[in-house]
């Protein structure tokens, strides 16, 4: 049900953009994730797609796509050093911003998303859960097609009544295909 | 501008709904097992486990949500003249069954087999001691961490006669706290 609202959000806010934006982009990033307050899992790195699309000047969302691979965890136990394989996880989503991330100039942005995550690993049951994102953004333009993108996110997964969560820290470019 | 009256309050609606997870972590708890030789129907090993005896189990078991990883880590030598598969049983309260037979009729299985060859030496991988786990037996673990955390742990051979010994044991939890 949750993944149906989801993938019937992201539709909607393709639809929606293309009819009403201001401005079109799409962007791939990549950068590292770091386990907050999580025994069994390192930092790893992540890649994705975004799409982000204006609707107003004040308001962009943008539908994303990404895929991560967290570190392996060695722990000394027993007087033995073990390896704890890390999650892969893949998630989709949308988030929603308070200005344009793209275009010339420089540009600070909150954001905030929600999400669909799976995170996997040998031995563990699967977590396919929904996730929250939220950070700040910083959109340098250089030109009017190409933006560089620099990125700090919270991304929070929900477990139940707890969760996984993770600080992003992401780098990636954003090419403007309209205006 | 409408569509401006609408997205904060979404925002900080979500941010609310994330809120309640946000002081959460996963935490490795783990106990030093005793060094010990097991053999058929004349060594039978037992270990009383009381998680309570763990500073950060007692400080946080009412914020306990879930177990999320576990492993039962060691150094195994088989001291057959067959290959064996070691098996790790559970009782919820302390009982004091003399052989496998009862063993295997009484308590529930947990963890196993590990397979160990005629006179090898083998160090049990995290990421197979992980998917080692039975479903009944991971839930038995669940319901007694969440109750008194305190159970039983047999550890027998799964052939007609076995001679193994176990050294370095290691039994890790990764438990889930939330607020």
């Amino acid at each position: 049900m949750r993944k149906s609202l989801i993938i019937a959000g992201l539709a909607l806010a393709m639809a929606t953009g293309s009819a009403h934006a201001t401005g079109v982009g799409v962007g791939v990033y990549g950068g590292l994730a770091y386990p907050i307050v999580q025994d069994d899992v390192d930092s790893g790195t992540l890649l994705g797609l975004r799409v982000p699309v204006s609707l107003t000047p004040l308001i962009t969302v943008e539908p994303f796509y990404m895929s991560s691979a967290l570190g392996d965890k060695d722990q000394t136990l027993g007087g033995l050093t073990y390896t704890r394989e890390g999650f892969d996880g893949k998630g989709y989503g949308l988030n929603a911003m308070l200005g344009s991330p793209i275009g010339m100039g420089v540009h600070f942005y909150p954001v905030a998303g929600i999400g669909k995550y799976k995170l996997e690993r040998t031995g563990s049951e699967d977590i396919d859960e929904v996730g929250y994102n939220i950070g700040l953004g910083l959109g340098v333009g250089a030109t009017p097609k190409m933006t560089l993108q620099l990125r700090g996110e919270l991304n929070l997964v929900k477990t139940g009544d707890s969760s996984r969560k993770f600080a992003n820290v992401t780098g990636g470019l954003t090419y403007s295909l309209m205006p | 501008m409408k569509a401006n009256k609408w997205i904060v309050p979404a925002l900080v609606l979500m941010l609310a709904a994330a809120g309640c997870i946000l002081v959460s972590g996963q935490f490795l708890i783990d106990f030093d097992l005793p060094n010990f030789q097991a053999q058929t129907n004349s060594s039978i090993v037992a270990e009383d486990i009381d998680l309570n005896t763990e500073s950060d189990y007692k400080d946080h078991k009412d914020d306990l949500q879930d177990l999320v990883d576990l492993a039962v880590l060691g150094k195994f030598t088989n001291h057959s003249g067959g290959a064996i598969g070691v098996e790790v049983w559970m009782t919820p309260t302390t009982t004091n069954y003399t052989n496998s037979t009862d063993i295997s009729n009484h308590a529930t299985k947990v963890w196993g087999p590990f397979v160990v060859l005629a006179g090898a030496t083998k160090t049990v991988d995290w990421n197979e001691s992980a998917s080692l786990f039975t479903k009944s037996g991971k839930q038995l673990l669940i319901q007694e961490i969440k109750g008194d955390g305190q159970f039983q742990l047999y550890a027998i051979g799964n052939t007609t006669t076995y001679d193994f010994s176990v050294s370095n044991g290691v039994l890790a939890l990764v438990l889930d706290f939330a607020k």
